[in-house]
């Protein structure tokens, strides 16, 4: 009875703080637009202050490990011609934001485009749509999840977790992610749902859909401890955000296995520390992740089958080079290795030991080496 | 001396001239013989009229003589106008002779000596062997109808019919008969008559094409322009050798002292035919003095030295007059050797001979010769130029003669030249004629002040249209010349080229603009780089006349064009205003969870009575 009022009694809690979220977000929305409905009716022309997202107005916060947004804010004036078709898309957004938080209902970015055309608020393509949400995640500091809108691109988890979802039709429900060896795709229901209880005792996010599959089948879960993500390829917000609620609110250590690239390198690095793309938001990252392969100097010790690198993976390795992020630790030393080998080497390349070395070999001196990074 | 001024009728050279000169002028080939002849017979035509006030009505019509026959082939070319026609004897000069013409003078007229209207007489014989047709009536009572050949080698017309009719009218009709292609000339000329009659509004102009077409140009403007007036040269531009002309024309030759002299010297002193004596002579000549003309107060002041009767006279011959030396030489027949005589500078007929050999004296010469320049001017100018005000304009060097021409063209104190030689159309019946042309968005034109080349005094009229019915990819140029449209050989004009160095986007015109420009030369003489009057040269005057025409009203266009592009900001501005601000209005409703939409309303109805302005806002960055 104890234990069924005190699960009870959690329940309530992420009840109450899932609605106390949509709570702020809808209070948040209500205000601007009777801001804008006050200034209408005094006779004026409604504007926002947007932060400028310009890449110079993007700095490098080492205090939080992120990029962040500096202070320069453009203003989007409905006065002005060459502003007042986008000032509107942006009100018809908020507008159709909040019917959707509202209504708990999802939708995705392309969605938005098309829903757009039934208030003859016209967007000339999808760019233009995605580019007036993120204008309202500036405003609002908000992620678009928030407001119910994802991507479609879907990455996935698998291990044991249990959640409880928030969505129409589906609260208090709840459910293991253990019990589906495909994984569960993370998609708007899973981002929304509250994260109950887990077994794990870490977090392995990895690079590619095929290695997840390996992972799973050798149990990795299990032998490890962990919860499994396929991040396929760059994490997407929601994944970020999935990663960022593991570690801080079941308290898992993250961390992050990609190909033996330039470009793996940032995967784990945008996980770690966001993008600049994302510098108006600060809930997607994970400063504590950790990025533990595969290294530039793994392909040596490991004496892994390589690829010559591309022009424009020389070419990104300089361009991280001036990163602030890339000054110091691994992130620096593997970069230079990279530059040197001017080879790459994929997580697939394990598999010339066998299908099980990376799972059997690799993966628990990499676990053992996390502890120590 | 000055009697160029009048109207003259001269033979001048023989008509071989057209064989080495029709390229010159104009008849190369069938085409542009063709629309060569049209042209000299139309705008002799209107110059008659112009000449007498007289709105012209002018038919023109050309017919095949076989329409089956494939070009080239022979046409019948009909130009007939209503103007004062000529005298009937006459005729047979002006159409039947080579550069036999009466537009000689300084002053403004479409052709220059009337040659082209033989030239394309001579033209059509030679390639049709068939007789020029005059019709004239020059009382509107009786016409004469002349047929007339061309005798070439000698020059002279020969009188094939003539005949006489009673008529009701006044006028001219000339035909002829001559080989052309009107299946290539055709545009030309079609784009010819259209363009006369934007440059001469008070004309009526018809043209009965030989396909059968009629195109007709009715007169929209009443008001014929200010006939032109005949001038003297404006001393700004001259050159050293028009002053060199022009003080031979000013010196008085001493006269041969023969019979011939000796009865007019008689006659004028009232004398008997007897012999008389020498003092009685001079003592006539005093009493006289004021009324004599100049040759014989010449012969007098020789007289006075020579102290010579009338029958000594005879047997001697002057054989110069040594001013500075005082002394004057004659031959003897008698003694059969030259002698001389000393000459009192005292003597007033020292002073008369003075004037007559060393010429006028500088002011005179200036007040005299020139336009615009009076004795007070004179004399400044004298200063200026650093020369005594009377000085005698046959003792200048030929280094004061440059000198003088050099200061005639800096001084700065003349007036501006005289344009009553000039027949510019005006500026309001050209906007008329613009407007009626191209019904365009933009109008605007202007007549410069007249100024001058070489001492030709010349006036820049020029228009621009933009919008309306005219076509894109523009400018499209109008040239005219004296009121003759110029459709050839435009790449080398100098209207072209101030036109093509114009910067446009600097007055805000850009792409494949609609829009037009009309320019309008008028001189006593344009100087064309051919014969064939087709391109003006770029001389630097005309040139710079041209660009501050053109500057002052492309600045119109632009203004306008910036007015306009404003005009459709505000509307487009308007427009979007009403589109968007309504749908915000729904939406921020919604979100702030209310029932009555904002009273957007007053936003719209501020932003239409407000002035277009620039918004302050558009992409400005605030630092917080």
């Amino acid at each position: 009875m104890k234990l069924k009022a005190s699960k009870s009694k959690a329940i309530k809690e992420r009840r109450k703080k899932s609605d106390d979220k949509q709570k702020n977000i809808l209070e948040m929305l209500k205000s601007h637009g009777a801001k804008v409905y006050d200034d209408l009716n005094n006779g004026q022309f409604p504007k926002f202050s947007i932060p400028s997202r310009s890449v110079s107005n993007i700095v490098y916060d080492k205090k939080l490990r992120q990029y962040i947004l500096g202070n320069n804010s453009a203003l989007r004036s409905s006065k002005n011609s060459a502003q007042l078709r986008s000032f509107t898309q942006l009100m018809w957004l908020a507008f159709f934001a909040n019917r959707l938080t509202h209504e708990k209902k999802s939708s995705t970015l392309r969605d938005v485009y098309y829903s757009s055309q039934a208030f003859a608020v016209e967007f000339d393509d999808q760019s233009e749509s995605d580019n007036i949400i993120v204008d309202l995640e500036a405003i609002t500091s908000k992620p678009r999840e928030d407001f119910h809108i994802f991507p479609e691109e879907r990455s996935s988890i698998f291990g044991d977790l249990n959640i409880e979802y928030t969505i129409p039709g589906y609260e208090g429900k709840t459910m293991n992610l253990s019990n589906h060896p495909d994984g569960y795709s993370i998609g708007p229901s899973l981002t929304t749902a509250e994260l109950v209880n887990t077994s794990a005792e870490i977090v392995i996010a990895i690079e590619k859909g095929g290695l997840f599959t390996r992972f799973v089948e050798e149990q990795v879960d299990k032998k490890f401890k962990s919860i499994i993500i396929n991040t396929g390829g760059q994490a997407p917000r929601s994944t970020r955000t999935l990663l960022k609620r593991l570690h801080e609110e079941m308290k898992l250590p993250v961390i992050v296995l990609t190909d033996g690239d330039v470009y793996g390198e940032h995967i784990a690095m945008v996980i770690k520390s966001g993008s600049a793309n994302a510098a108006h938001l600060r809930e997607l990252t994970v400063p504590d992740a950790k990025w533990v392969g595969v290294w530039a100097t793994d392909i040596e010790k490991y004496k892994l089958p390589t690829i010559p690198m591309t022009e424009s993976d020389i070419k990104r390795c300089y361009d991280l080079q001036k990163d602030p992020r890339y000054q110091d630790g691994i992130w620096k030393k593997e970069l230079d290795v990279f530059l040197r080998l001017k080879r790459k080497a994929e997580l697939e390349a394990f598999s010339k030991y066998g299908l099980t070395n990376i799972t059997e070999k690799y993966l628990p001196q990499k676990l053992e080496l996390a502890k120590s990074l | 001396m000055m009697s160029s001024i009048k109207e003259t009728f001269n033979q001048i050279s023989p008509s071989e001239f057209f064989y080495s000169n029709r390229d010159l002028a104009g008849f190369s080939n069938p085409t542009r013989s063709l629309y060569t002849a049209v042209r000299e017979f139309v705008e002799n035509a209107l110059d008659a009229c112009d000449q007498k006030g007289i709105l012209p009505d002018v038919h023109l019509t050309i017919k095949a003589v076989d329409p089956d026959k494939s070009d080239p082939k022979p046409y019948i070319l009909t130009v007939k106008d209503n103007g004062p026609g000529i005298d009937a004897e006459h005729i047979p000069l002006a159409f039947g002779t080579v550069l036999y013409g009466s537009k000689f003078g300084l002053k403004q007229a479409r052709g220059m000596f009337g040659l082209g209207a033989t030239m394309a007489i001579l033209y059509g014989q030679i390639t049709t062997n068939k007789p020029v047709i005059v019709k004239s009536s020059s009382d509107g009572k009786i016409q004469n109808q002349f047929e007339i050949l061309l005798d070439i080698q000698k020059n002279k017309p020969v009188i094939v019919k003539h005949t006489t009719k009673e008529i009701s009218r006044k006028g001219l009709s000339v035909s002829i008969c001559l080989e052309g292609d009107y299946s290539k000339a055709g545009n030309k000329i079609r784009d010819y008559v259209y363009e006369t009659s934007l440059i001469t509004p008070y004309a009526s102009i018809t043209f009965d094409d030989p396909k059968g077409q009629k195109f007709s140009h009715p007169r929209f403007v009443k008001d014929i322009p200010a006939p032109p007036t005949i001038i003297r040269p404006h001393p700004h531009g001259i050159d050293v050798e028009r002053i060199r002309r022009m003080i031979v024309e000013s010196q008085f030759e001493i006269p041969t002292i023969d019979d011939a002299m000796i009865t007019k010297v008689r006659k004028d002193l009232a004398l008997s035919k007897k012999n008389l004596s020498f003092t009685f002579i001079m003592d006539k000549a005093k009493k006289k003095w004021k009324n004599l003309p100049r040759q014989v107060r010449v012969v007098i002041a020789l007289m006075s030295f020579l102290k010579m009767d009338f029958e000594k006279l005879n047997k001697i011959r002057i054989e110069d007059i040594d001013m500075p030396n005082k002394k004057l030489f004659y031959w003897d027949f008698g003694d059969s050797q030259s002698k001389s005589v000393e000459m009192d500078p005292e003597s007033q007929y020292y002073k008369q001979l003075s004037n007559t050999v060393q010429g006028e004296p500088l002011t005179t010469f200036l007040t005299k010769r020139f336009q615009r320049v009076g004795p007070t001017t004179a004399i400044k100018f004298a200063e200026f130029a650093k020369l005594k005000p009377e000085k005698r304009m046959g003792t200048l060097t030929n280094q004061e003669l440059v000198n003088l021409s050099d200061a005639l063209q800096k001084f700065d104190d003349f007036m501006a030249p005289d344009s009553s030689c000039l027949a510019p159309l005006g500026a309001e019946p050209l906007e008329k004629g613009i407007k009626k042309f191209f019904n365009p968005d933009f109008t605007a034109v202007v007549q410069r002040p007249a100024s001058a080349y070489s001492g030709f005094p010349f006036i820049i009229e020029m228009g621009i249209a933009y919008g309306g019915d005219i076509k894109s990819g523009g400018p499209h140029v109008y040239r005219y010349a004296n009121r003759i449209p110029l459709l050839y050989d435009e790449g080398s004009d100098v209207v072209i080229k101030v036109v093509n160095e114009t910067d446009w986007g600097r007055y805000k015109i850009k792409g494949e603009p609609p829009f037009i420009i009309v320019s309008h030369i008028c001189s006593t003489r344009i100087p064309y780089k051919t014969a064939g009057k087709e391109n003006v040269a770029d001389r630097q005057e005309i040139e710079r006349e041209l660009r501050l025409a053109l500057q002052f009203l492309s600045r119109k266009l632009a203004s306008f064009m910036s007015k306009r592009g404003q005009a459709e900001m505000a509307k487009k501005r308007a427009n979007m205003y009403a589109k968007y601000i309504p749908l915000i209005a729904e939406f921020c409703t919604e979100l702030a969870g209310k029932k009555k939409e904002p009273n957007f309303q007053k936003i719209l109805d501020a932003e239409k009575t407000s002035q277009p302005k620039l918004v302050q806002e558009e992409n400005e960055i605030e630092s917080k």
